[in-house]
């Protein structure tokens, strides 16, 4: 039954229904209505669970790691400066190989300040050997987050689930929440194999030696490796319960046999999508939307982008003095193939600025034009600069 | 390395048992044993740590049973012995040492108030015999010692009774009759063939005893006054002081002298200084060359007799003349009217040799109508002329054998090497488990002597300071020939001396050890622990860090070098 | 000689009358106060427990993969956040309705520094967790740098002496207060001089269905200079010289504490370890910070209360007096 909700409201129903039995937060705009939605319905009794409202974000993930550890299904979210504040606890968790989820309402990172949208934080965690899944609306983002938990637990890998602040979290859609008897079949309850308990009373989080700690990374790196499958079933499988799946690992939309195509992450597919429909010749353009950023699904683009002569990457993200993050990434997946597109990168909407429906438009110019399109911050105004920093 | 890496790096519960860390170690904790110094100093061998142990926890009997195990008069010895254990009680550096010989003394008072019987099994059927000659404290105690070593002893003594000087000599305001008595009835009652009225060399002679009895012990103690004379002058009705004590005991009564001058420092001395007044004896004097103890003199300068008696002789108004000898005897015609007594010291020669020196111009002349040597005794050799060797016993010091006779034993005063009762009671000990050991075909038991284990080893923060108790003790106003002086302590009070007891070098399963290692190598086990600790030391994981040494209250810890 | 039954060492180890949380074969320093600590702290707790673990030198030597020398669930996360991983674990077992108490360790730069919000946020929240500091007074586990338990003018490789300094500048903060003043039921600190009263206040605490700290002042042979066979003595004058005092809080206000009988003068405790060895030197400036500690002691006397009216069995002349048979 579809009810208009606000993302973050719908997001909080989400949580509940995935029986969570400890959720520790701390505010940080724009994550605060997750929480405070969380709090409503624990205070209404329409959700059972701990909710630690802890000092911290870095406290918000500790907590959150206790109680997983403990052996419960642990929740929390956050945002910007506050996924930077827990990112040593979240290499911490992801080391230790306990899962759990987290909802990144992804938000710029300061300074200057900016509590507006952008891909920065999550970005920043991207080696905390997280799985990382994009959301590109609030609908996928209910599902997602449902979906997590079964993934998280299968491959006792933590996934964070990325949805843009405001332009998700802040906006009513009609959303179909799943029945609870739906999710308790998906989800089934959860027995952590190596929780805390005084019948079996193992040591976690010990001192691992150079002789071992290699081995330590290989094995949370194949872990990742093979949570793309885990990932794509996790979909499939929901996709069988409910009617609805969003791609698996990627969603792609447009003609087989583009030679042309758009890659992004997030609520920026829509508008893409929209862009090219008020172009001429833009259903020839394939638009990519990447759900799974962590791990890579290199083999799967692999095969997605196999014919095609270029793609542009529209990414919410920068890694200074490189360039785009994803479109960086893709370039070396795609590298492999025999004859490789021309991958183009593309940052726009940083700190919140508005995505225009232009914005499809201008990148396939900028990849027609022959300008040099490497990296490229498409929407900035460098007349609002001073000539040197230009 | 054969481990598999664990998911997260979890690790299992007490797996680090596989990691030894007892290898690190350089030095090592063993438990010692150390001598505790009250046993170390005891001449009768008693062990007073263990019977204080039992003590504190009110088990008399098994105590009373631990002290007759090498001493079998403690009323005795609680009463007359000089208790070289506290003198050396660690416990006197702390605070005052603990009351050993009241404890000893309630104990005794104990058995004999409740019939306690010495622990002892019957005399086998085929048991061998040894004579014991002398029925003093060296003969009685081998005779005591020898029938718990299943041996059948005929006791010779040449009095009408036992007990030697402590019947004769020993005034019963010090050990009254009755708790003398009650220990001789229990010792000779214990199966022990007692022949009084039996002289050596009079009634019976050494050969008889030597080819009628596998052994033979020589308690006859020193029946002779040491000559005495002052340039060869002689009053012409001296009276030793042990013949006038004889007297006063026998008797109950003395001459009657104004004035006498006692001469000598040991317990004799004293003792007739003290008989003197009770006597009747409106000024008694003590002439001694050595100083009336003190806390900064030397132990070797002051007066032999016991402490507590010299203070008591001063309280009852003897007037003690330390560091003076006697110089001169002013007679009348053959009768003394005077002593002209000289300040004397021992001094260093130049020949480095320790010797009396008497200042000239110190001379003073103290009127006496009487003058009593209390100089000592000396050996009666009747019927002992076969066994000794120029008027003396020559003998191996620990067991007492004659190096001429070895089935011969000598004890006690006799040997001219100590003198008192204790001592005695040792000798007849150590003489009778060697003449056992003797009999079985063993070797005779040597010397083990373990070094006695000094304060600075203990921890004293682990014990509660706390003063010994006050002897309650009779007014010198009450005082007479009879009663008693020294007076018995409580239960309760005996009791606090059991708590207070240090333990020194033996374990006293406080658990300190095993509670603060802080590598859990301290395991706590009776059954294991075969030192009589409670404890044993995992070396497997002991890093010798020494922790447990230094907080062993009793020192039983020593750390050794690894290797 | 011995006529003792055999008995495997092993089957001893295992018989033990008591329940250790931290068993042999950690790899802790000779004379390790902390591992001492711990172990009474896990005696005293019990079987039902689970333990979170500050980084620091008793999570490392206790845990080197693959062994481990605890016997209850145990968890390291990071530096900073014992307290709140024991949050979330309490949280957990509160929701799965679970009584097994939890307990946080942390050293004194987890708890008084990088820890400190995260334990203040779980006292705040009233989390039933007993949080355990072990105190050796600096980042023992990096080499001896200052933390802000670091007593004053104490030399430190952070703080060290030199032409312009004495050592620490600072005062070492008064943690216990400050724990208190969240209005927790108990906080207390103890000694491992004083190995009764640690597992006294650990029951106690463990009683409690709400926050509870427990501050033990833990000697660091390797960091304070001192052979490792005298950390006890070390830890014991530090209480009998005011040093450390240790006490109670209910609530914030003051309960019992653990009295004095005669102070000692604090030079007794100083002179024993190199980390105040400048402070005997002939100067003037050191003669001042002697006076300094001694006043720091003399102030905790009479703040707590710890002079005793007369000598009493449970004082800190008393409480450690042994008794035969343990």
């Amino acid at each position: 039954m579809l009810q208009a909700l606000e993302g973050s409201q719908a997001l909080a129903k989400a949580v509940a229904l995935c029986r969570p039995q400890v959720v520790a937060a701390y505010p940080i705009t724009p994550q605060t209505h997750i929480v405070e939605n969380i709090a409503k319905l624990v205070a209404d009794g329409e959700f059972r669970c701990e909710l630690v409202s802890v000092e911290s974000e870095f406290s918000a993930a500790s907590v959150a790691l206790g109680a997983a550890a403990a052996g419960s299904r642990a929740y929390t979210a956050s945002a910007s400066q506050g996924i930077l504040l827990m990112s040593e606890v979240l290499f911490n968790i992801a080391g230790l190989r306990v899962p759990m989820v987290l909802t990144c309402a992804n938000r710029a990172v300061s300074g200057p300040l900016s509590i507006w949208n952008d891909q920065q934080d999550s970005m920043a965690v991207r080696d905390s050997g997280w799985i990382q899944l994009y959301c590109g609306d609030n609908q996928e983002a209910v599902d997602t987050t449902i979906q997590a938990y079964r993934i998280a637990e299968r491959t006792e890998v933590p996934v964070m689930v990325c949805v843009d602040g405001f332009v998700l979290t802040h906006t009513l859609e009609p959303i179909d929440m799943p029945e609870q008897s739906l999710v308790d079949q998906y989800l089934p309850p959860y027995a952590f194999s190596r929780a805390l308990n005084p019948a079996q009373p193992i040591s976690i989080g010990t001192l691992v030696s150079p002789d071992f700690f290699t081995e330590a990374r290989h094995s949370h790196h194949a872990a990742m490796i093979k949570a793309l499958a885990e990932i794509e079933s996790a979909d499939t499988d929901w996709q069988e319960v409910s009617g609805r799946g969003w791609g698996g690992l990627f969603e792609v939309q447009g003609p087989e046999d583009a030679d042309t195509a758009l890659l992004t992450l997030g609520s920026t597919a829509g508008t893409l999508a929209d862009g090219l429909a008020q172009i001429p010749g833009g259903d020839r353009v394939k638009v990519i939307r990447l759900r799974c950023f962590r791990p890579f699904p290199v083999e799967a683009l692999q095969r997605a982008c196999a014919g095609l002569k270029r793609i542009g990457v529209i990414e919410r993200a920068l890694s200074p003095g490189q360039g785009g993050i994803v479109a960086t990434e893709l370039r070396d997946a795609l590298e492999e193939l025999d004859n490789p597109p021309k991958v183009h990168g593309f940052a726009a909407g940083l700190g919140g600025r508005d995505i225009p429906l232009t914005i499809a438009a201008e990148a396939l110019r900028r990849m027609d034009s022959g300008e040099a399109t490497r990296f490229a911050i498409i929407d900035v105004e460098l007349d609002k600069l001073p000539p040197e920093d230009r | 390395m054969s481990s598999i890496y664990t998911r997260g790096g979890y690790a299992l519960p007490s797996s680090s048992l596989d990691f030894k860390t007892g290898s690190w170690r350089t030095k090592k904790p063993v438990h010692l044993h150390a001598a505790a110094p009250c046993h170390h100093a005891c001449p009768a061998g008693e062990d007073a740590q263990a019977y204080l142990a039992l003590v504190e926890e009110r088990r008399f009997r098994e105590a009373w049973e631990t002290l007759v195990s090498a001493n079998p008069m403690p009323t005795v010895t609680g009463r007359v012995c000089h208790h070289p254990c506290e003198t050396a009680c660690n416990r006197s550096k702390m605070d005052s040492a603990i009351a050993i010989h009241n404890v000893e003394r309630f104990l005794g008072e104990q058995a004999l108030m409740r019939g306690w019987d010495y622990p002892m099994s019957p005399l086998p059927a085929n048991a061998p015999a040894v004579a014991v000659v002398g029925a003093g404290p060296a003969g009685c105690s081998a005779a005591y010692h020898l029938r718990r070593q299943g041996i059948k002893v005929t006791l010779f003594e040449a009095m009408p009774q036992a007990g030697g000087l402590l019947a004769t000599a020993i005034p019963h305001y010090r050990l009254p009759r009755l708790s003398l008595e009650g220990e001789l009835e229990r010792l000779l009652g214990c199966d022990i063939d007692f022949l009084p009225n039996h002289r050596l060399g009079r009634d019976v002679s050494i050969a008889e005893l030597r080819t009628q009895f596998e052994a033979v012990f020589l308690g006859p103690g020193l029946q002779k006054p040491r000559p005495w004379n002052v340039d060869g002058a002689v009053p012409d009705d001296l009276h030793q002081g042990l013949d006038l004590l004889r007297e006063w005991m026998h008797v109950g009564t003395l001459p009657q002298w104004n004035s006498v001058a006692v001469v000598g420092a040991g317990n004799t001395a004293v003792d007739m200084a003290r008989v003197l007044k009770r006597a009747g004896v409106a000024r008694v004097h003590i002439i001694s060359h050595k100083a009336i103890p003190a806390a900064d003199i030397p132990p070797e300068d002051t007066m032999p007799a016991i402490g507590r008696e010299i203070f008591q002789a001063l309280e009852e108004g003897v007037q003690i003349h330390e560091h003076r000898g006697v110089q001169r005897l002013v007679l009348r015609g053959e009768r003394v009217t005077g002593i002209e007594v000289v300040h004397m010291k021992k001094l260093r020669g130049t020949d480095g040799r320790l010797r009396r020196v008497a200042f000239a111009g110190t001379e003073s002349i103290l009127p006496v109508d009487q003058v009593i040597p209390a100089v000592g005794q000396v050996l009666d050799a009747t019927g002992l002329r076969e066994v000794l060797h120029e008027g003396w016993f020559q003998f191996e010091s620990y067991n007492g054998v004659l190096k001429q006779h070895n089935n011969v034993y000598v004890g006690g005063d006799a040997r001219g090497d100590h003198g008192t009762v204790s001592e005695a009671i040792g000798d007849g000990r150590r003489a009778a488990l060697a003449i056992a050991a003797r009999l079985r075909g063993d070797a005779a038991p040597a010397e083990h002597k373990r070094e006695p284990i000094g304060v600075e080893r203990l921890n004293l923060h682990y014990f509660e300071p706390g003063d010994r108790p006050e002897q309650p003790m009779l007014p010198v106003a009450e005082r007479d020939a009879e009663t008693e002086i020294e007076l018995c302590l409580g239960e309760n009070q005996v009791v606090a001396e059991g708590e207070r007891c240090l333990s020194c070098g033996n374990c006293m399963a406080c658990d300190n050890c095993w509670n603060l290692c802080p590598d859990s190598s301290v395991l706590k086990t009776r059954e294991k622990a075969s030192d009589g600790s409670h404890y044993v030391f995992d070396y497997d994981y002991c890093k010798g860090c020494g922790l447990c040494a230094h907080e062993c209250p009793v020192g039983y810890i020593n750390m050794i070098d690894e290797g | 000689m011995s006529t003792a039954p055999e008995i495997r060492i092993e089957d001893l180890r295992r018989r033990q009358p008591r329940n250790s949380g931290l068993i042999s074969g950690h790899r802790a320093c000779l004379g390790c106060g902390e591992a001492l600590a711990a172990r009474l702290v896990t005696e005293a707790a019990g079987p039902d427990v689970a333990i979170t673990n500050a980084t620091g030198c008793l999570e490392v030597f206790s845990t080197a993969w693959p062994e481990s020398a605890w016997t209850r669930p145990w968890i390291h996360s990071l530096f900073e956040n014992s307290g709140a991983i024991a949050a979330g674990v309490e949280a957990a077992y509160k929701a799965q309705g679970r009584s097994t108490k939890v307990l946080a360790f942390g050293g004194d730069g987890g708890t008084f520094d990088i820890g400190f919000q995260a334990l203040s946020g779980m006292l705040e929240r009233g989390h039933n967790v007993l949080y355990v500091c072990y105190d050796n007074e600096a980042y023992m586990n990096t080499g001896i740098q200052r933390s802000s338990s670091t007593p004053h003018a104490a030399m430190t490789t952070t703080s060290p002496p030199g032409r312009e300094r004495m050592g620490k500048r600072h005062l070492k903060k008064d943690i216990i207060s400050i724990v208190a003043a969240h209005h927790i039921p108990y906080a207390a600190t103890a000694s491992v001089a004083y190995p009764a009263d640690i597992k006294n206040k650990v029951r106690r605490a463990m009683a409690i269905d709400g926050p509870t700290f427990l501050q033990i002042h833990a000697p660091c042979p390797l960091g304070w200079g001192h052979e490792g066979d005298q950390s006890i003595e070390v830890a014991r004058l530090a209480v009998l010289t005011g040093l450390f005092p240790v006490v109670e809080l209910e609530r914030g206000g003051i309960g019992s504490v653990l009295q004095l009988r005669e102070p000692l003068p604090v030079n007794e405790y100083l002179k024993r370890q190199n980390r105040f060895r400048h402070l005997f030197r002939n100067d003037a400036r050191a003669t001042q910070e002697l006076e300094h500690l001694q006043a720091i002691a003399n102030h905790n006397i009479e703040f707590y209360g710890l002079r005793g009216d007369r000598p009493a069995a449970g004082d800190a002349c008393g409480a450690d007096t042994v008794r035969r048979g343990g």
